[in-house]
């Protein structure tokens, strides 16, 4: 190896350091708002967190949770779950190739896959191309448990302080999240075909929503609005 | 389900394994089994991440068009002026996600403050 080149443990630490320099606590803080929500669920604080580190996808934990503290039947509140991660695929099969460098065999790749919620996502997207290919698995790895362990920190600390946040304050933390996923977007788009599918995004959810209803109105808004920026940028490459 | 039974022995976190756990981890696995073979530069990948990013476009603007909770006590225009505040400190900080993260989140609690009248 080359000594030049930073050693594992460097750039384990690195990402933990990129992590908690700012994503970590906005993915931190929408699941302190989790924590809350399961706080009022009637669940022990143990199995929210357990909910994060198994779980580790906020809107299908606010379904688990809001669906059993709204009494409803176990199946379809799994199933709701299961739309709400479908998302999930995507993101994990455009993120693996970039990192299948040294995570080579299915076991790494499941673990790395476990990592993939929307924040890790959006940031590797952006950090990982700027990586050496031998080096993006440990600063991936540092980057997202440090993620991890934030959530699963907060995540209890939302359990136990349920309620108790002001309203300006408990707006502001709700608001986090639509803040910072509209920068990171913006910060990590690149062509035609990113700026496409931001705008398509945002201007085909609410029309979705009253043509097919709350439960495959994302799945509808991704597939027509991706695909016409997919295409769209397309055209737009072939004629520059 | 009562409270009660939520609370006793292994059952509320067997709940969340096979009842959320399981229906979401299902994707992930999935995943690596399906990406397998293709190259990073595959032209499929070009539209797997187009979807990928209208989906979480498309999970923002829910979240801003129909908030739930505290945040419905915001109205739209000024959700979304707190956004457009944040986007052009971003810009105008030299790209700095932090710098338009502190802005947004600093117009919109100042918003909510100005309309409920309790400091925060």
């Amino acid at each position: 190896m080359d000594p030049r080149e930073p050693s594992t443990r460097a750039l384990v630490l690195r990402g933990v350091r990129d992590a908690l320099a700012l994503p970590a606590w906005v993915v931190g803080l929408s699941l302190f708002a989790v924590g809350s929500l399961a706080g009022e669920s009637g669940f022990p604080a143990g199995a929210a967190v357990l909910s994060t580190l198994l779980i580790w996808a906020g809107p299908a934990q606010v379904i688990f949770f809001g669906g059993i503290a709204s009494g409803a039947a176990l199946p379809g509140i799994a199933l709701a779950v299961g739309l709400s991660s479908i998302r999930l695929l995507p993101m994990t099969i455009s993120m693996l190739p970039m990192l299948r460098e040294r995570a080579k065999g299915a076991p790494l790749q499941i673990l790395v896959a476990h990592y993939v919620t929307v924040t890790v996502w959006v940031e590797a997207l952006r950090r990982l191309p700027a990586l050496p290919p031998e080096e993006r698995l440990p600063y991936y790895l540092g980057f997202a448990n440090a993620c991890l362990g934030t959530c699963a920190v907060t995540t209890y600390l939302g359990y136990a302080l349920v309620g108790a946040l002001p309203l300006p304050l408990a707006a502001g933390l709700l608001f986090l999240t639509p803040t910072f996923f509209t920068l990171s977007l913006t910060a990590g788009a690149r062509g035609a075909s990113d700026w496409l599918a931001i705008g398509s995004g945002f201007a085909l959810a609410p029309l979705s929503t009253a043509l097919v209803g709350k439960d495959i109105d994302l799945l509808l808004t991704g597939l027509v609005g991706g695909t016409a920026a997919y295409f769209l940028g397309k055209l737009q490459r072939g004629a520059a | 389900m009562s409270a009660d039974a939520l609370q006793t022995g292994l059952w509320p976190y067997l709940l969340v394994i096979a009842f959320g756990f399981l229906p979401s981890e299902v994707w992930r696995v999935l995943a690596v089994f399906l990406s397998r073979g293709f190259d990073e530069r595959a032209e499929v990948f070009a539209w797997v991440r187009a979807v990928a990013t209208t989906l979480v476009a498309g999970v923002v603007a829910k979240i801003l068009f129909a908030p739930a909770g505290a945040l419905a006590a915001v109205p739209l225009l000024w959700r979304l002026g707190a956004l457009a505040l944040g986007i052009g400190a971003f810009f105008l900080a030299r790209r700095s996600v932090m710098a338009g993260v502190v802005a947004g989140e600093a117009a919109l609690i100042g918003a909510a403050w100005w309309m409920t009248g309790a400091p925060p």
